[in-house]
């Protein structure tokens, strides 16, 4: 007998999907789709917080519904909610297509949260597809198509060639006699990792993962996409997407126990090839969103030493930086798109004076590259503290040390937009900013939540605990 | 019993309460209430108030309770140390919290009369509050890291009151000055705090001073000794005490509040928070009595040939925060205590009361002020010599009682050139009092026909500024006969069982000293064709080493500017040109350079890209494979 209210969250992100897609067949009302969207935003997001101490399996045991799953549903939806506020000026996408834009970002919230809880490699791998196929989409509808097509269609070959990585991978694991269920997985892989065949089969079957976080080797759609896609799309990808490609990544990897000396040293090639490249490159960048695109591609890196540390203290500081990086990527992408004039993308330069155009929002942007950067005392901090806690603590201080080369490293970067925005005087012609009362609050609420998990990390550290505690059932 | 913990726990709450209602004050003042002044002194003195009433009904209830009452939430772990942060309630932090809400209430409402019409009217405010959140955060601290974090604060928001008038240059170097001679002061603190970190692993004030954290004698002494560096340079003590008279470039009711109740009474009360723990060690204790006793000979010398009433009183506060740490290293805890609040009454008193005289005559010159007609300002005058009277240690004044105790404590050491000290300060201490008090009552030349109406120029709000002045002048009067309630309270604490009277003779002895003090300056200054000069300034070298404040100021600006400007700071500019710019430089480019090739990497066709996917997964793994 199925339960099915453990599921209304999803139910109801299913239902608003159809919802838009209803709307998306009459005339289009971009104020109209706007205010359907907040309403079923915020519905989701209380629908998922009061759903979240629910526990069970679902589905044949393909779906496991429990506290880690149900916090990291939170925290989809809440970014969902927080990208649909941006949404106000929708002016990368051309009118018509509103209601398609918001239908594909609920159809990748549903599969994102479903991606959360399924504990079954083939459920997984569909539900990967699923949130892909409408990021895929979401890039093209960009107004002036050209661009976003290219992107969009890179985005797919690459995509789809991690897919068939991933998919050879566990037909591999299958054919080596595991069981696709992570819970059987749990079992049997530690005593297996060291045959080749479950090896190549496991490392492979983490392409998919990769892909979504923008690890190297599989970041090269990164950059074009992040600078191709609609703004707003495009702090959906760098923020919601990414926190649901950690949760099922930390899922994943924590069957494979203690890891095992190959698999740890792939990841760590990959942990320090995506930080080193994406804080190398950023530098280089001018545009802003492709300067946050390899900032992700480095984040990503060290996202990678909190898994490889294979410990409880790496599982919960992954948790705890996939909150950091939803929060501060989000604020950036705030600023992003409230500074761009009709959609379009900005350069580095152009955000000339914005303490004075804007401070509050300025103050927020400050606040934020300080955490991204890791400048205590920010939420951005104490995420890195703990991932290279936990690092230390299961012996890998060299790959510590080389993280911290790329914090340094990373200061530059995000120095150069810090000095940008306080620093250089506004140039004649720049457009005026014009900031809603309610962003205005939403920038206050960000930036109390960047600080105060800064200087006081215990609850969500112990909550982090909670989640992580019996993440493979 | 659930019913006790139910009330101890909303006794906590008002300790947490009271610490954070000026804080909240501040950042409501500095965000929202920046442009209306007169909302910003409400909601100022509102929250002061507040926290006065918690203190005074914590103080009624809880002053009698036998263990003390701690509230902590833990901020941070780092291995096995836990760094926690809370409120603790004991007796002698509640006293301490009475009487800094007190001082603050009364200075703040007084700042209405002195500071109405200042441009900078809300920010004063806002200052003021964060000075008051912090003090109260830092007496209410449990822990170390805490009371550190607090007395940074502290230093901070006595920054930007002493430079508050900031376009006069004199008062940003004066801030700049008190700033940088405390922090000097406390990098010795934090690093006796870390070295307690790194040793003991305990960061908890309790648990140091009843020796749980297991450190060597030796290591005690170290770290007491470093830790009293930070006391140094916050109470004003010798060798980093010239900041302090600078420090009159503020407003007067900032140097009221910095001289009393917060700022320099900080450092004495570390010492009394951590009494257990720094009497561990005798040769920390003979070190501080050593410096409080230098440090009130010298300041008192100084204030001896000042013609600045304000820096009289400073000069008077330094020294008499030597009596104070003198008192508390001979092991007198009450006695160094109940001095401190003794001398925050009165010292407040004073500069309220100076403050008074020079806003009526707009000098701070004594002399100045007193041919100006003073004495036709009966409240400022009266008040002040009441004020006068407790500082001189006369009988019923509060600093009688007080010193009295702090003599009796030094009459209990070995060693009698303590004592000798002690009192030879008691009579400078009245000397210099009464000096100022006659020179300004008795000007030379008073038989001539004053040209100007002594009421002059007082069309200011006067109520504002004679009200809390009158009361703390009330309060110096009582304040001695409270003497016995207060030791006991405090004895809960600290369990120390010293003399509070010493033998029959000390008492007639000091205050024969007294006497002869006051008949001194009335011979040279008060009688009639007093020539007004005394006896030190007609030794022109003595006048001149006291007046140029023993040539310290000279002393520090000769090794600022020849070892640190033209010694160490241009070995390292050089070294940094040379060796570290040149590296760093050639490091960044490298950096950039790769950065750049490697983001045209990024822009290669869709083919490469793929190519370079498959091959690093398989490779990898590949790799892997062989090597493990």
């Amino acid at each position: 007998m199925t339960n099915w209210t453990l599921f209304a969250p999803e139910l109801f992100m299913l239902a608003a999907a159809g919802l838009f897609f209803v709307l998306s067949l009459s005339r289009p009302q971009p104020a109209r789709d706007y205010a359907v969207a907040r309403v079923a935003a915020a519905v989701g997001l209380s629908l998922t917080a009061w759903a979240v101490g629910a526990e069970g399996v679902l589905f044949a045991g393909t779906y496991r519904v429990d506290l880690f799953s149900q916090v990291f549903k939170v925290l989809i939806t809440t970014g969902f909610f927080l990208v649909i506020c941006l949404c106000a000026e929708l002016s990368g996408v051309a009118d018509k297509r509103h209601s398609e834009f918001y239908l594909l970002l609920a159809v990748c919230t549903l599969a994102l949260m479903l991606l959360t809880s399924c504990v079954h490699l083939l459920a997984i791998y569909l539900a990967l597809e699923l949130s892909s196929y409408s990021l895929y989409i979401l890039v093209c509808l960009r107004r002036g198509r050209e661009k976003g097509l290219e992107s969009g269609l890179k985005y797919f070959i690459i995509g789809a060639c991690a897919s068939a990585l991933m998919l050879f991978g566990f037909a591999l694991l299958y054919g080596t006699g595991l069981s696709l269920h992570l819970a059987d997985l749990a079992r049997e892989l530690p005593g297996r990792i060291h045959e080749p065949v479950v090896l190549i089969g496991f490392v492979l079957g983490l392409s998919g993962f990769l892909f979504k976080i923008a690890a190297f080797p599989f970041h090269f759609w990164a950059p074009e996409v992040y600078e191709a896609a609609p703004n707003q799309a495009a702090a959906y990808i760098a923020t919601v997407s990414k926190a649901g490609g950690i949760a099922v990544l930390m899922r994943i990897t924590a069957a494979a126990g203690a890891g095992g000396d190959q698999l740890v040293g792939f990841l760590m090639v990959v942990s320090v090839a995506s930080m080193t490249l994406g804080n190398l490159a950023a530098i280089a960048q001018q545009d802003l969103k492709r300067l946050l695109a390899f900032s992700s591609v480095a984040h990503a890196g060290y996202v990678m030493i909190a898994i490889l540390s294979f410990n409880a203290m790496g599982l919960s500081s992954g948790v705890f930086y996939a909150l950091s990086l939803l929060v501060m990527k989000l604020t950036c992408f705030m600023i992003v798109i409230q500074v761009s004039s009709g959609g379009s993308n900005i350069k580095i330069n152009d955000l000339a004076g914005l303490h004075i155009r804007a401070p509050v929002l300025a103050a927020a942007l400050m606040l934020a590259l300080f955490g991204l950067a890791g400048i205590p005392p920010t939420i951005g901090f104490t995420a890195k503290l703990l991932v290279f806690t936990a690092a230390v603590e299961s012996g890998y201080l060299w790959l510590v040390i080389v993280a911290m080369i790329n914090v340094v490293i990373s200061l530059y970067y995000y120095l150069q937009v810090l000095k940008a925005a306080y620093f250089l005087e506004p140039k004649e012609s720049a457009p005026p900013v014009r900031v809603p009362a309610s962003l205005n609050f939403l920038a206050l609420v960000l930036i109390f939540l960047t600080v105060a998990a800064g200087i006081y990390p215990r609850p969500f550290i112990a909550a982090a605990q909670a989640m992580t505690f019996g993440i493979i059932g | 019993m659930p019913g006790a913990s139910v009330i101890s726990e909303t006794w906590l709450w008002a300790g947490w309460a009271a610490a954070a209602a000026p804080f909240a004050a501040f950042v409501l003042i500095l965000f929202l209430l920046r442009r209306r002044p007169g909302a910003a002194a409400a909601v100022s003195l509102a929250a002061v108030a507040t926290s006065m009433v918690f203190a005074l009904c914590l103080l009624v209830c809880c002053v009698d309770m036998e263990t003390p009452l701690r509230s902590v939430v833990t901020w941070m772990i780092s291995g096995d140390t836990v760094i926690s942060a809370g409120v603790h309630l004991d007796g002698l932090s509640l006293l301490m919290l009475a009487v800094v809400c007190g001082i603050c209430l009364l200075v703040q409402v007084y700042s209405l009369g002195y500071m109405a019409g200042d441009p900078g009217f809300a920010r004063y405010y806002a200052f003021m509050s964060l000075f008051a959140g912090a003090m109260i955060f830092l007496v209410l601290a449990p822990g170390l890291v805490q009371l550190y974090i607090f007395w940074e604060l502290v230093g901070l928001s006595s920054y930007l009151l002493i430079g508050f008038w900031f376009e006069k240059f004199s008062a940003s170097r004066a801030g700049k000055k008190a700033f940088v001679m405390t922090r000097l002061g406390d990098v010795a603190f934090l690093a006796g705090l870390l070295l307690l970190l790194v040793r003991g692993g305990v960061m908890d004030i309790a648990a140091l001073s009843n020796g749980a954290a297991g450190l060597s004698s030796g290591m005690i002494t170290v770290s007491a000794v470093l830790i009293f560096g930070g006391v140094i340079g916050k109470s004003a003590q010798f060798p980093l005490m010239t900041w302090l008279p600078d420090a009159m470039e503020g407003p007067t009711p900032v140097s009221a509040l910095l001289h009393s109740a917060t700022m320099v009474a900080a450092g004495v009360f570390l010492i009394a928070r951590m009494f257990p723990f720094f009497s561990q060690s005798d040769a920390a204790m003979t070190f501080l009595l050593a410096v409080g006793t230098v440090s009130m000979l010298m300041s008192a010398t100084m204030a001896m040939v000042s013609r600045d009433i304000k820096q009289v009183w400073a000069y008077s506060t330094i020294s008499q925060l030597g009596f104070m740490l003198m008192a508390l290293a001979a092991g007198g805890y009450f006695a160094g205590v109940f001095h401190l609040f003794t001398h925050a009454g009165f010292k407040a008193l004073l500069f309220l009361c100076a403050g008074m005289l020079i806003h009526a005559f707009h000098s701070n010159d004594m002399f100045v002020i007193g041919q100006g007609g003073a004495r036709g300002l009966k409240i400022p005058m009266l008040c002040m010599a009441v004020g006068a009277a407790a500082l001189s240690g006369i009988w019923p004044f509060s600093g009688f009682a007080s010193k009295e105790a702090v003599l009796a404590t030094l009459v209990s050491l070995e060693n009698p050139a303590w004592l000798i000290a002690g009192l030879a300060g008691v009579f400078l201490t009245a000397y210099y009092t009464f000096r100022l008090v006659f020179i300004i009552v008795f000007p030379a030349g008073r038989g001539q026909t004053r040209a100007e109406d002594p009421a002059r120029g007082v069309a200011y709000a006067y109520g504002a500024m004679a009200w809390p002045v009158i009361l703390l002048a009330f309060a110096t009067l009582v304040l001695g006969f409270l003497a016995a309630p207060i030791r006991h309270w405090l004895a809960a604490g600290a369990g120390a069982h010293e003399a509070v009277h010493g033998p029959a003779w000390l008492a007639p002895l000091s205050l024969g000293l007294v006497f002869a003090a006051i008949a001194v300056a009335w011979v040279e200054f008060g009688r009639k064709n007093a020539s007004q000069t005394g006896f030190v300034e007609r030794v022109r070298v003595v006048a001149e080493l006291f007046a140029r404040r023993w040539y310290l100021d000279d002393i520090w600006g000769w090794a600022v500017s020849r070892l640190l400007d033209r010694g160490a700071a241009e070995a390292c500019r050089q070294a940094d040109n040379r060796v570290i710019d040149g590296f760093v430089h050639s490091l960044a480019g490298a950096a950039v350079a790769s950065g750049r090739v490697l983001a045209r990497g990024h822009r290669v066709m869709i083919q490469a890209r793929l190519m370079i996917m498959f091959a690093v997964v398989f490779g990898l793994t590949c790799i892997m494979l062989i090597w493990g």
